[in-house]
């Protein structure tokens, strides 16, 4: 009974990430499939085929490249001006918090559609080229926000004191910032960082009407499925993925190298000196 | 740099011009003609005018209520079973991930790398009336044996949850993941049941992070149309139906712009009952 | 305070790096609208042609469409192919906005269904250039069926892509033959297992059609009975719900019965499940046309020498082998049957003279009939 109650939550831990893979299983798994017609719906047997020739469909390569492209890009540059803002709204009193607060949730509760319309409408009256750069425009623009939530929900409960004590012992104002204040916000911005790349990759009207000629892969997914809905958009998909889990479990595996070695040298931990820096004019 | 000490006054606007910079151009002005396009009137064919047609929003209300209800229904249900459904996840990962935590995190978020489209394939898949799941809910009597999951309330709601449960998750673990640990060991110390501790302290403390995953989905979920389009029938339609309708079938820009509107205003007027609630400085820190 | 400007460094010089990562793009956007001609006049050497994706050939090995090979070998003309219509109505969206002010959209030829309101919509705004007819000399290929379409009588604007049928498809496994739509509307045996498209015309057209209506002459009281046929359906839950192509993988799964359904879909799919079976209604089916059209200033000659291209049967067979849909071109069939029999004896694609004049289109004018249309969206819950 006491082993129960302890792993419990273990317990459900597997069963809710069962749950959130279980369609992301099926996806892989008819990535695998070998389908006689044009449409993926029904097991017909197992093939390598589909990951070896990926980019049999025209159109799809290029679709996934400029969907990590712009989702890179655009990921980057909201979470930057996401977490400097939240960083205003939460430390700083400033005429028109209010306002920024409102602005901030408004284009969330906008529907997509007529998000994308009303700015390719003014893309079009500022005669903007449709593209690459509208698209990245467009993300950022609507990542923003979630950013800035995200972050927020971090900044609120933090703990000054630890930026006091760092400052009490002779730190800058930039350095307790570089070695206090950002390391513990690493993963409030990481998270706001995932959850902005799976917006950007995701999205499907905006980038509908600011694309241009431009496709993305959600473009090329929805207008390739009214003929055909292939395996290799199962493969693609299953590869970004993969690749993403690949790149965590390296990112672990190279911060136990790292830990190890910090434990052989002892003096690689910072030292008093170094966090007594004058201030740079 | 010692300019920025003598003006200190100056660095939140700082902070703020990029970001608000960008939302200003590329989010208020469109807004804007938005809002001038709500007050015309006209048809596409003979063409639009600037009329201040104010009567958009009031048959924009009184045609589709029921569609601004179901949404904000099926927004809010779907809204606490993500709550409800990820909190324990995120604590586990929290408090139990270890230096795994990032990984798990990928796993939230991963869903979301597989397109819309084909994520909803496969749960069509799922969830098939000659699937296992089915088969299963009819076999324990919870379904009738003419029973199905899909094309119905329950199919878009489950949809609309399962979309936005990253959005949930996220923002919890942000603020889940600061907790120190000896917090609880003190609340144990003085004698606190685990219960106690998980009510009294991090329940408490992870409030900012409850507020910011409901507003994270509630508030898009509350617009959405594609899940009520793939996965429901006629009577599931949710106001982000109606808006789709209005732009692309109707080509009613006014009845499309001033829907939106008020889609808007009913969220906003929803954030303000629950910063109240909650306590605003929940919310803006 | 230092980090504050940095990190606002940080993304000014972001921003730069992606301004240099678009500047190709920019600029072959420029030199795409430069190359083309606007209105009539000679032919311009680049055809910029939107279609629909997976809507041509394409060579798996060479990762090429051969016939737009061959007509860049033949003409000299190059051709910007974009695959980034997904859809008619966002679309026309898309493209209604450069349209409404007069300028072109920096293509030459695009692509619209004729179950949409959107071709006849086109021409009466007047924001489709004629076509060259001088240089379509083989337009003569046009099968009879397609000469005169309600929104484009004369062929003056616009010449066939191609066809597909929307008749009844049901699943063996589950169901007996549904030949009418009355079955697929009243039967209970097919409660809750059947689905109709959200395309008015094709859904519409049918009921009409089994009503005994003419859909290419729509009134009030034609639109009216039809409808209440379907909003009857819907409420006693007859009709499952109302669909794009995705009562596709329902249909083969057999959660559906029937489905109110395009032939095209049909061929891919009895390629998955035998068990499924397409035909045409007892009292009829409809037709759907992607028509090819020239975007207000487009090049009319150029796109007219690429349509007559298109318009030969050597060429139009290449394409029906891998599209498989209903090709517009008299003589495809026994050009096709030379080389892939199989696929030439497909009456889902090469449909019989008998099937043809069983299947009708939709009125252009009823397409555009706000009401109707209102009507139509608020039996669809919107």
């Amino acid at each position: 009974m006491r082993w129960v109650r302890k792993h419990l939550l273990t317990g459900y831990a597997i069963l809710a990430f069962g749950y959130l893979m279980l369609p992301v299983a099926v996806v892989i798994l008819f990535s695998f499939n070998a389908p006689a017609g044009r449409f993926n719906y029904v097991w017909e047997g197992f093939t390598l085929d589909n990951w070896i020739h990926w980019d049999a469909v025209p159109g799809i390569r290029d679709a996934v490249v400029k969907s990590l492209e712009v989702g890179i890009v655009s990921t980057i540059a909201a979470t930057a001006l996401g977490t400097v803002l939240a960083l205003a709204i939460v430390r700083h009193r400033f005429r028109g918090r209010g306002f920024v607060n409102v602005l901030v949730f408004l284009p969330m509760s906008t529907p997509e559609i007529v998000l994308g319309a009303s700015l390719l409408t003014m893309f079009l009256q500022a005669q903007v080229v449709t593209g690459f750069v509208t698209i990245f425009i467009a993300h950022v623009m609507f990542i923003v926000s979630y950013v800035v939530v995200t972050v927020k929900a971090r900044l609120i409960d933090f703990d000054r004191h630890l930026e006091e004590a760092a400052m009490d012992l002779g730190a800058g104002e930039w350095t307790t910032f570089r070695l206090i204040t950002l390391p513990l916000l690493a993963p409030a911005i990481l998270s706001a960082a995932l959850l902005g790349f799976a917006l950007s990759i995701d999205d499907f009207v905006i980038t509908y009407f600011v694309s241009g000629p431009t496709q993305t892969f959600p473009l090329f997914v929805w207008g390739a499925a009214r003929v055909s809905v292939p395996p290799q958009v199962n493969v693609v998909a299953s590869a970004i993925f993969l690749v993403a889990i690949l790149v965590m479990i390296g990112n672990v595996l190279w911060g136990l190298r790292a830990r190890r070695a910090r434990e052989t040298m002892p003096h690689a931990v910072p030292l008093p000196e170094q966090l007594h820096q004058p201030e740079a004019a | 740099m010692t300019f920025l000490h003598r003006h200190k006054w100056l660095t939140p606007y700082l902070l703020l011009l990029p970001g608000i910079a960008w939302l200003a151009v590329f989010f208020l002005v469109p807004l804007g003609f938005l809002g001038y396009q709500s007050l015309q009137s006209g048809s596409f064919e003979s063409g639009y005018s600037f009329t201040w047609e104010f009567s958009n929003y009031w048959d924009a209300i009184s045609t589709y209520n029921e569609q601004l209800i179901r949404s904000f229904l099926y927004a809010g249900i779907a809204t606490v079973i993500a709550l409800l459904v990820a909190y324990p996840l995120v604590y586990w990962i929290a408090f139990r991930g270890g230096r795994w935590k990032n990984l798990f995190l990928i796993l939230i978020v991963a869903p979301l790398f597989v397109t819309y489209l084909v994520r909803t394939l496969a749960w069509l898949n799922i969830l098939a009336d000659e699937g296992p799941i089915v088969n299963t809910l009819k076999t324990l009597g919870i379904l009738g044996s003419d029973g199905r999951l899909l094309a119905t309330g329950f199919a878009v709601v489950a949809g609309i949850t399962y979309n936005f449960l990253p959005f949930m998750a996220l923002p919890l673990y942000v603020s889940l993941e600061q907790i120190d640990s000896r917090l609880l060991e003190a609340a144990e110390d003085l004698y606190a049941s685990k219960r106690q501790a998980f009510l009294r302290v991090t329940l408490p403390l992870s409030a900012p992070g409850i507020v910011a995953g409901t507003l994270l989905t509630f508030i898009p979920a509350a617009g959405d149309f594609i899940n009520a389009q793939l996965l429901g029938t006629p009577r599931q339609s949710m106001v982000g139906n109606v808006i789709q309708s209005k732009f692309l079938e109707l080509i009613d820009y006014p009845a499309a712009a001033s829907l939106s509107f008020i889609l808007m205003a009913l969220i906003l007027a929803a954030l303000l009952v629950y910063a109240r609630a909650v306590g605003t400085e929940r919310l803006t820190g | 305070m230092t980090m504050r400007i940095t990190r606002r460094e940080l993304v000014q010089r972001g921003a730069a790096g992606v301004t240099i990562l678009s500047l190709p793009g920019l600029l072959a956007a420029c030199g795409g609208s430069s190359s083309g001609g606007g209105g009539g006049g000679e032919v311009a050497d680049t055809l910029r042609f939107s279609n629909w994706p997976l809507y041509i050939d394409y060579d798996e090995k060479t990762k090429k469409h051969p016939t737009l090979d061959q007509f860049t070998q033949k003409t000299g003309i190059k051709v910007d192919y974009f695959e980034d219509i997904n859809d008619n109505a966002s679309y026309f969206a898309k493209v209604q906005g450069p349209l409404s002010q007069g300028r072109g959209i920096d293509r030459d030829i695009f692509v619209f269904t004729d179950s949409s309101r959107y071709p006849q919509l086109l021409v009466s705004k007047e924001w489709v250039e004629p076509l060259d007819k001088d240089k379509i000399p083989n337009i003569s290929n046009l099968i009879d069926a397609q000469k005169s379409p309600t929104f484009d009588p004369d062929r003056t604007y616009s010449l066939p892509w191609q066809s597909g049928m929307t008749g009844i498809a049901w699943n063996e496994d589950v169901t007996g033959p549904v030949t009418s739509i009355q079955q697929l509307l009243e039967d209970p045996k097919l409660k809750g297992k059947v689905t109709m498209l959200t395309e008015m015309a094709d859904s519409m057209g049918l009921v009409m059609l089994d009503s005994g209506d003419d859909p290419s002459v729509v009134t009030d009281e034609t639109f009216d009975k039809a409808i209440g046929r379907v909003q009857k359906a819907v409420d006693d839950g007859q009709i499952r719900r109302f669909t794009g192509n995705d009562y596709a993988q329902p249909l083969t799964k057999g959660d559906l019965a029937a489905a109110v359904a395009w032939s095209g879909d049909v061929v891919q799919l009895l390629a998955s499940n035998p068990k499924l079976k397409w035909a045409i209604p007892e009292k009829g089916a409809m037709i759907w046309t992607d028509n090819m059209f020239v975007p207000l200033e487009g090049s009319s000659p150029t796109a007219s020498t690429y349509m007559n291209f298109v318009y030969d049967p050597k060429i139009q067979a290449q394409i029906a082998a891998y599209v498989n849909y209903v090709p517009p071109v008299k003589g495809t069939r026994e050009e096709l049957a030379k080389t892939d029999p199989e696929t030439a004896k497909n009456t889902l694609i090469f449909p019989s003279d008998e099937m043809l004049s069983e299947v009708h289109s939709f009125s252009g004018e009823a397409l555009n009939n706000e009401d109707y249309i209102q009507k139509w969206q608020t039996v669809l819950g919107a």
